[in-house]
């Protein structure tokens, strides 16, 4: 397959798994650093399912997707009533027990050594079709309740309970949606690339999602997806830059934190309303 | 007024935080369509009372019934679909979100649409969307920040923050309204305006009020009853007339020896 269609792809499917993290930690301002683990998940349940089973690659697919739905729903019931940073560290415990059970079951999974001989049954299409879907699908969640809900409680969960908000509910539905996110990008990114091993799935993988998320703006769905092509498009264009690539990959970063602390699009979002209403909303500013 | 039925009845609230007693054996009644008013030093442990029956946290001892039910440590959301809501004492409005919005967010639990309709973006989810704003108008409205209604509630003045949050309790569509020490923070023109909505939002929506403040002139003007709160104890309860005469009450409002000084 030609190089930029296959590097185009794996960002689409990355990006489903950013748009996860997105409504988890942007929106919900709830640090999970064990999203890469609900890959891993997606990836080697899909794999197996259909290289060990023969099941059909939509059902193997589904299979994944609801068994790491029904972890989110274990994990989170212990670890959602807990302080916002002990949450933190529970979830990077549980990713990286994920990991050690992914290399462990050696008979199973073929341990640190990976799985491989997965068919390539992700094509370019079904990726773009899911990014487009994932999209909308966030979309419709940010114009309903849940968008005020996930805001009020990031910035005072006490007063979104008092209002009425069951806020254990609520993380409850966000961190089975991100779950299953991340899960259904891990199934399609294992039947691209045909191999995947438990290292590809720990907390730096969680990390990355999270800098994309405050890099492109955690209050913009925009600025999450055109953040996530650029950060995972961004070690590709620096290749020739070799071993000054993760540096420079660093600075661009650490440039936008500073410069854009609320990430490079702010609140902003693409639609057609934003771009006729964008040279009025200057004219009023010039007016003050 | 005491033919009215009770709505909410305190039996013996105790409170402790460690070695510290905030509310020690407190007892009162809220009667429907009354405002009534604890007023006390700081540190009397007012706010205790109204944390305890929101379910912010539960009692150490006591119950708090409401309507004939036991919510003693209910959860706060659940206190707030049974009809009761309040306003903090330090404004706790939602960041990133305008007045509309964060009145909206009163609303959020009564949605009659689930979370795949709305990851579906169903038409359900636009009319239903449509139908809580107009009513969250409604309410911004009444408090007087229609023109307010996009702006980020975090960039109005203090007094209109507060209004917000009257407005975000009234979206519950309550029964009882809890205010912590609504006057907190405010100038004279700004509490005298404060107390003229709080006696509208009462005639209009015929609410039961239980209002917590050490401003004297708010609690005379508005509360029929009055329970004075001293260092965690009860010292005083009665009507505002019999309250100002109370040599207990002006004993502890100003002082020992200058209530001597003054026989």
């Amino acid at each position: 397959m030609d190089f930029y269609l296959t590097v185009a792809l794996a960002i689409a499917v990355n990006t489903i798994a950013v748009l996860g993290t997105f409504i988890l930690t942007g929106m919900n301002g709830m640090f999970s650093l064990g999203q890469g683990a609900f890959m891993g998940l997606g990836a080697y349940i899909s794999a197996i399912c259909v290289v060990n089973y023969h099941l059909p690659f939509a059902l193997a697919i589904l299979i994944s997707i609801v068994i790491s739905a029904g972890l989110a729903v274990l994990v989170g019931s212990a670890t959602l009533r807990i302080r916002q940073d002990f949450f933190a560290l529970a979830t990077f415990g549980f990713g990286q027990a994920v990991i050690g059970l992914l290399t462990e079951t050696v008979n199973v999974t073929g341990g640190a050594m990976g799985f491989s001989n997965i068919p390539h049954l992700t094509t370019p299409a079904l990726a773009f079709i899911s990014l487009a879907v994932a999209i909308a699908l966030i979309w419709g969640f940010r114009r309903s309740h849940f968008r005020r809900d996930s805001l009020a409680i990031r910035s005072n969960e006490l007063a979104a309970k008092v209002a009425g908000i069951n806020v254990f509910k609520h993380k409850m539905t966000v961190y089975i949606i991100s779950a299953a996110f991340a899960a259904y990008a891990g199934a399609l990114m294992a039947f691209h690339t045909r191999y995947v091993e438990p290292a590809m799935y720990g907390w730096m993988t969680s990390v990355t999602w999270i800098i994309i998320v405050f890099f492109g703006g955690r209050d913009s769905l925009t600025g999450t997806v055109l953040g996530s092509f650029i950060l995972l498009a961004l070690p590709e264009i620096l290749r020739f830059t070799s071993a000054w690539r993760i540096l420079l990959y660093c600075i661009v970063i650490l440039l936008i934190i500073n410069l854009r602390p609320r990430g490079l699009f702010g609140n902003w979002e693409l639609s057609l309303k934003s771009i006729f209403k964008f040279p009025k909303r200057e004219k009023s500013v010039e007016a003050k | 007024m005491r033919e009215q039925p009770v709505i909410i009845e305190i039996q013996n609230l105790t409170k402790r935080f460690g070695g510290l007693c905030a509310v020690y054996d407190f007892s009162g009644c809220l009667y429907k369509n009354q405002i009534v008013g604890i007023i006390g030093p700081n540190g009397a442990g007012k706010t205790t009372i109204l944390n305890i029956i929101s379910g912010i946290y539960p009692p150490t001892s006591g119950k708090v019934i409401y309507k004939g039910i036991d919510i003693t440590g209910l959860e706060p959301h659940k206190i707030n679909h049974i009809g009761i809501a309040r306003t903090f004492q330090n404004i706790r409005l939602f960041e990133d979100l305008t007045v509309l919005e964060t009145v909206m967010v009163g609303y959020s639990w009564r949605t009659t649409y689930n979370v795949l309709e709305a990851l579906l973006s169903l038409p359900r989810v636009r009319s239903y969307e449509k139908e809580s704003e107009e009513k969250s108008m409604h309410w911004l409205e009444m408090v007087g920040l229609q023109d307010q209604a996009n702006v980020n509630a975090q960039s109005l003045p203090y007094g209109l923050q507060r209004r917000v949050e009257i407005a975000r309790a009234l979206a519950s569509e309550p029964c009882v309204l809890l205010l912590d020490e609504p006057g907190a923070g405010l100038n004279q023109t700004e509490v005298h305006d404060l107390v003229n909505l709080i006696q509208k939002i009462y005639e209009d929506l015929s609410l039961s009020i239980l209002i917590i403040d050490h401003r004297m002139d708010v609690i005379m003007r508005l509360c029929k009853w009055i329970y004075v709160q001293d260092f965690g104890k009860n010292i005083a309860q009665g009507t505002p007339e019999q309250i100002q005469q109370d040599p207990v009450v002006i004993k502890a409002y100003l002082g020992e020896e200058i209530s001597n000084a003054c026989n």
